[in-house]
C-alpha cells in the first residue's frame, strides 16, 4: 500500500541538492514518486512503507549529506 | 570515546561542521609554519591534509550521487580539487575545499533565518493535546483528538485543535496566526484556532478541526505553496543554469585540450556552479513572503508578489471592510420635551420584541443604562418598523414609511433633526409615544479604528488613487469616506457596477488591487490585478481564493503588505544584478588571469552569501511596526 511521507531539512543551501535527493530517493525499492522542495526544505514522497519505512527514506537523505525528520504536515 | 565521534560523523551537518573547523586549523598551521618559519615542506604537509579532510567529505557526496548517476556540483569540486593536488598546487586544493565547506555551512545557517518564518509557523503547532475521556484529561497526539472531543487548554498553553469554547475565558495570542500581538478576550462560544496561546485562565473546546484541517495547517500550506511558486524571473534563470553548468564544463576541456593550461580548466570547474544566480530570486520570495506571514500576512507567491509590488490604485468595499459591518448606536436626538434617557428607554423595550439588526445596539445601550422590561405586545410591519405597547403605552419605532403610515406627521423641528441625522450619514430609527413624536435615533455603521490610519499609510506608500465602492446610500457612505480620508465614492453599485468600475480603472491604465468581503465584490475582485480578503482567519473560503488574505481584520496590514511586496520586488532585482554581476566578472577574470582556483571559489561563495544577507534584510521589521513608535487600543477580536 502506498503511503505519502512528509519530511523537513532546513540544510538546503544550493537548488543543485534537489535533484540528487530526489534521485536518490526514487532509487529505494517501493518509491513512487519523491519531490524536493528547495525553496521551503519540504520533501514529499510516495512510498510503500512495507517495503520503504520512513527510516530508510531518513537515511537515503543522510547519504547525500542532508538531515531530514518526518513531518505531521 | 568512540561513541560520539561516530555520532558526530553519522550527522552530515555536526560532521561537516567538524571537517571545516579541522580543515581550517591545518590551513592556519601551514600558512605559520611557512611564513612564521619558513617551512616550506610542513606548509605543504598540512594543506595536503587540509585538503583531505575537508575534500573527504565532498568526494563522498560525490561518489553517492555518481552511484544513482547524478553528476553532482561536488564531483567537480573534487574533480578541480585533485587535479590541483596532481599540479602541484597544495594551497589553491586547500583553499577550494576548505571553502567550499566552510560557504556551504555558512550559506545553510542563514538560509536556514529566510525560511525562519515557516519554521515558527510549524512550531506554534502543538504537538500533544489534552482531551476529556470519560471525564479524566488525558494527553495524546495532537493529531488523533477525536472531532468533537472536548480539549482542556490551561493557563500559557499552545491550543491545539479547532474548536468552539464551551466554558472558560482567556486573553488569547493569535499572533501566530494573525500577527496581532494584541490577545484577543475568548469565552463560551467563542471560536478558537489551533496554534494560538490561552494567555490567562482555563479553556474547554469542543474540537472542530483536528491536525492536517486547521486553519493554522492550511496556511502553513498556503505559505509553502507560495514559496514554492516559481515567479517568471526564476524560470528563466533554471534554464540558463541547466546550459551553463554543462556549458562551462565542455568549456573547461576545451580550453585544456586547446591551451594545455589546466589550472585555468580547474579554475573553471570551480566556478561552474552558478550558485547566487539560482538562488537569487527564490530567496528573496522565501524572505519575502515568510516575513509578511509572520504580520498574519498571506501573499499567494512570487507572482502575486510581482502585482502587488506594481500596485497604484485601492479600490475598498465599504461594509465590512472599512467598516465594523455592525452598525451602532452614534445619537440621540429627543423631540417634545421627552429626555435622552427616556427616549433610549421606550425604544428598547420596542426593540426587545424584534430581532432587526438595527435593534441590537439599541437594546445593548438601554440596558447598559438599567433595567429593561419586555414589552407586552410587539406587531412588526415589515420594511417600516414597529409598534408595541407596554403598560398601557404605545411605542412606534421605525423610518418615515412608518410614520406616514400611522399618519402622524413631523413638524418643523422634526423635520430639521430628521434631515441633520441623514445629514451626518447616519441612519435614522424614528420613534412616537402614544402617536406624538418622541425623537429619533441616529445609527452608523462604524469606520474602523485604524481606518484613516491605513489610508493615509497607503497614500504615503505611494498609493495615489483610492476609490470606496458601495452598495450602500450615497449619504452615509460619503460621510463614511470623508471621516477616513477617502474622496472618492461610488455609492448605490450593484455588484457587476463594481466589476465595470474595475475594468474602467484598469482601462484608465492603473494596476488596482481590490479588497471586499468576497459574496458580492466577488465580480470585482476576479477583475482586480490583486484581490485582496480581510479577516481571512474566520473564513478559509478567503484564504483559497484571495491574492493576498489579511489573517486579521486590520487595516493597517493593507499598507504594510503592499510595503513587503514592493521592498521584496526591489530586493529580487538587486540579487538579479549582484549575481549577474559576479557570472560575468567571474568568467572575464579567470579568462584574463586574475582570478585561480582559490579566488574563484571565495568570490562564488561570497557572492552566495551576499544574496542571501540581502534577502535576509526583508525578514526585519518594517520601521511602523516597531514596538513603541504607536500605541494601539486594545479591541477584542470576534473570529
Amino acid at each position: 500500500m502506498s503511503t505519502k511521507s512528509i519530511l523537513r531539512s532546513d540544510e538546503f543551501s544550493c537548488p543543485s541538492c534537489v535533484t540528487k535527493i530526489e534521485k536518490a530517493l526514487s532509487a529505494l525499492p517501493g518509491v513512487a514518486a519523491a519531490k524536493v522542495h528547495f525553496n521551503t526544505g519540504r520533501i514529499e514522497v510516495e512510498h510503500d512503507a512495507a517495503a520503504t519505512p520512513v527510516d530508510a527514506l531518513v537515511q537515503a537523505i543522510r547519504a547525500t549529506g542532508y538531515e531530514a525528520r518526518p513531518a505531521a504536515f | 570515546m568512540f561513541t560520539p565521534i561516530l555520532t558526530i560523523l553519522r550527522h552530515p551537518a555536526s560532521r561537516r561542521k567538524w571537517l571545516t573547523i579541522i580543515s581550517g586549523a591545518l590551513i592556519v598551521f601551514g600558512l605559520t609554519a611557512l611564513y612564521g618559519f619558513g617551512l616550506r615542506g610542513l606548509w605543504a604537509a598540512s594543506m595536503l591534509a587540509a585538503a583531505f579532510v575537508a575534500g573527504s567529505d565532498i568526494a563522498w557526496r560525490a561518489f553517492h550521487a555518481l552511484r544513482i548517476r547524478h553528476f553532482s556540483i561536488e564531483l567537480l569540486v573534487t574533480v578541480a580539487a585533485v587535479g590541483a593536488l596532481f599540479i602541484g598546487e597544495y594551497w589553491e586544493s586547500a583553499a577550494v575545499t576548505f571553502l567550499f565547506m566552510f560557504g556551504a555551512w555558512l550559506e545553510a545557517r542563514t538560509m536556514r533565518q529566510t525560511r525562519g518564518a515557516l519554521a515558527d509557523l510549524l512550531k506554534a503547532a502543538p504537538e500533544v493535546a489534552t482531551v476529556i475521556r470519560d471525564g479524566e484529561p488525558v494527553e495524546v497526539p495532537a493529531a488523533s483528538v477525536l472531532l468533537d472531543e472536548i480539549v482542556l487548554v490551561r493557563a500559557g498553553g499552545r491550543i491545539p485543535v479547532d474548536g468552539e469554547v464551551t466554558e472558560g475565558s482567556a486573553a488569547v495570542s493569535e499572533a501566530a496566526i494573525t500577527g496581532e500581538p494584541i490577545p484577543a478576550e475568548k469565552s463560551a462560544g467563542s471560536h478558537v484556532h489551533a496554534g494560538t496561546i490561552a494567555e490567562n485562565g482555563v479553556l474547554r473546546i469542543r474540537a472542530t478541526g483536528i491536525g492536517a484541517d486547521t486553519t493554522l495547517a492550511r496556511i502553513i500550506r498556503r505559505v509553502e505553496e507560495a514559496q514554492e511558486e516559481r515567479a517568471p524571473s526564476q524560470r528563466m534563470i533554471e534554464r540558463f543554469a541547466q546550459w551553463y553548468t554543462p556549458g562551462i564544463m565542455v568549456l573547461a576541456i576545451g580550453a585544456w585540450a586547446v591551451t594545455g593550461n589546466l589550472p585555468l580548466a580547474l579554475t573553471l570547474l570551480v566556478v561552474a556552479c552558478p550558485g547566487a544566480l539560482v538562488i537569487s530570486t527564490p530567496v528573496s520570495i522565501v524572505a519575502g513572503i515568510g516575513r509578511a506571514a509572520r504580520s498574519g500576512i498571506l501573499i499567494k507567491g512570487g507572482q502575486h508578489l510581482e502585482h502587488a509590488g506594481r500596485i497604484n490604485m485601492l479600490a475598498l468595499d465599504k461594509t465590512g471592510t472599512l467598516t465594523e459591518g455592525k452598525p451602532s448606536l452614534t445619537e440621540i436626538v429627543p423631540l417634545g420635551g421627552i429626555d435622552r434617557a427616556e427616549l433610549l428607554h421606550w425604544t428598547a423595550i420596542a426593540e426587545s420584541g424584534s430581532d432587526h439588526p438595527l435593534g441590537r445596539p439599541i437594546i445593548e445601550a438601554a440596558r447598559a443604562e438599567g433595567a429593561l422590561p419586555a414589552a407586552d405586545k410587539v406587531e412588526e410591519l415589515a420594511g417600516m418598523g414597529l409598534v408595541a405597547e407596554h403598560d398601557g403605552r404605545q411605542i412606534a419605532a421605525g423610518n418615515r414609511r412608518l410614520f406616514d403610515h400611522l399618519g402622524i406627521s413631523f413638524d418643523a423641528p422634526a423635520e430639521a433633526a430628521l434631515a441633520g441625522v441623514m445629514g451626518r450619514g447616519r441612519t435614522p430609527v424614528i420613534v412616537a409615544l402614544d402617536g406624538k413624536l418622541a425623537g429619533i435615533l441616529g445609527l452608523s455603521d462604524q469606520p474602523r479604528a485604524m481606518a484613516a490610519a491605513a489610508m493615509a499609510e497607503l497614500r504615503r506608500t505611494g498609493i495615489n488613487r483610492i476609490a470606496m465602492l458601495t452598495g450602500d446610500q450615497p449619504q452615509p457612505a460619503q460621510a463614511i469616506a470623508a471621516e477616513i480620508g477617502i474622496d472618492e465614492v461610488h455609492a448605490a453599485l450593484m455588484p457587476e457596477d463594481k466589476l465595470a468600475l474595475i475594468r474602467q480603472f484598469q482601462a484608465e491604465g492603473h494596476h488596482v488591487a481590490m479588497i471586499g468581503d468576497g459574496i458580492n465584490d466577488a465580480p470585482a475582485l476576479a477583475a482586480a490585478d490583486t484581490s485582496i480578503a480581510m479577516g481571512a482567519a474566520g473564513t478559509d473560503v478567503a484564504i483559497e481564493t484571495a491574492d493576498i488574505a489579511l489573517m486579521a481584520d486590520d487595516l493597517l496590514k493593507l499598507p504594510e503588505a503592499i510595503a513587503i511586496s514592493r521592498a521584496t520586488l526591489r530586493n529580487m532585482r538587486q540579487n538579479l544584478v549582484i549575481a549577474l554581476l559576479t557570472v560575468v566578472g567571474l568568467l572575464a577574470g579567470v579568462f584574463s588571469g586574475d582570478v585561480h582556483m582559490a579566488s574563484g571559489m571565495l568570490i562564488h561563495q561570497l557572492s552566495v552569501l551576499i544574496v542571501i544577507a540581502n534577502a535576509m534584510r526583508l525578514m526585519r521589521r518594517p520601521r511602523r511596526d516597531r514596538p513603541g513608535s504607536q500605541s494601539r487600543p486594545l479591541r477584542p477580536v470576534e473570529a
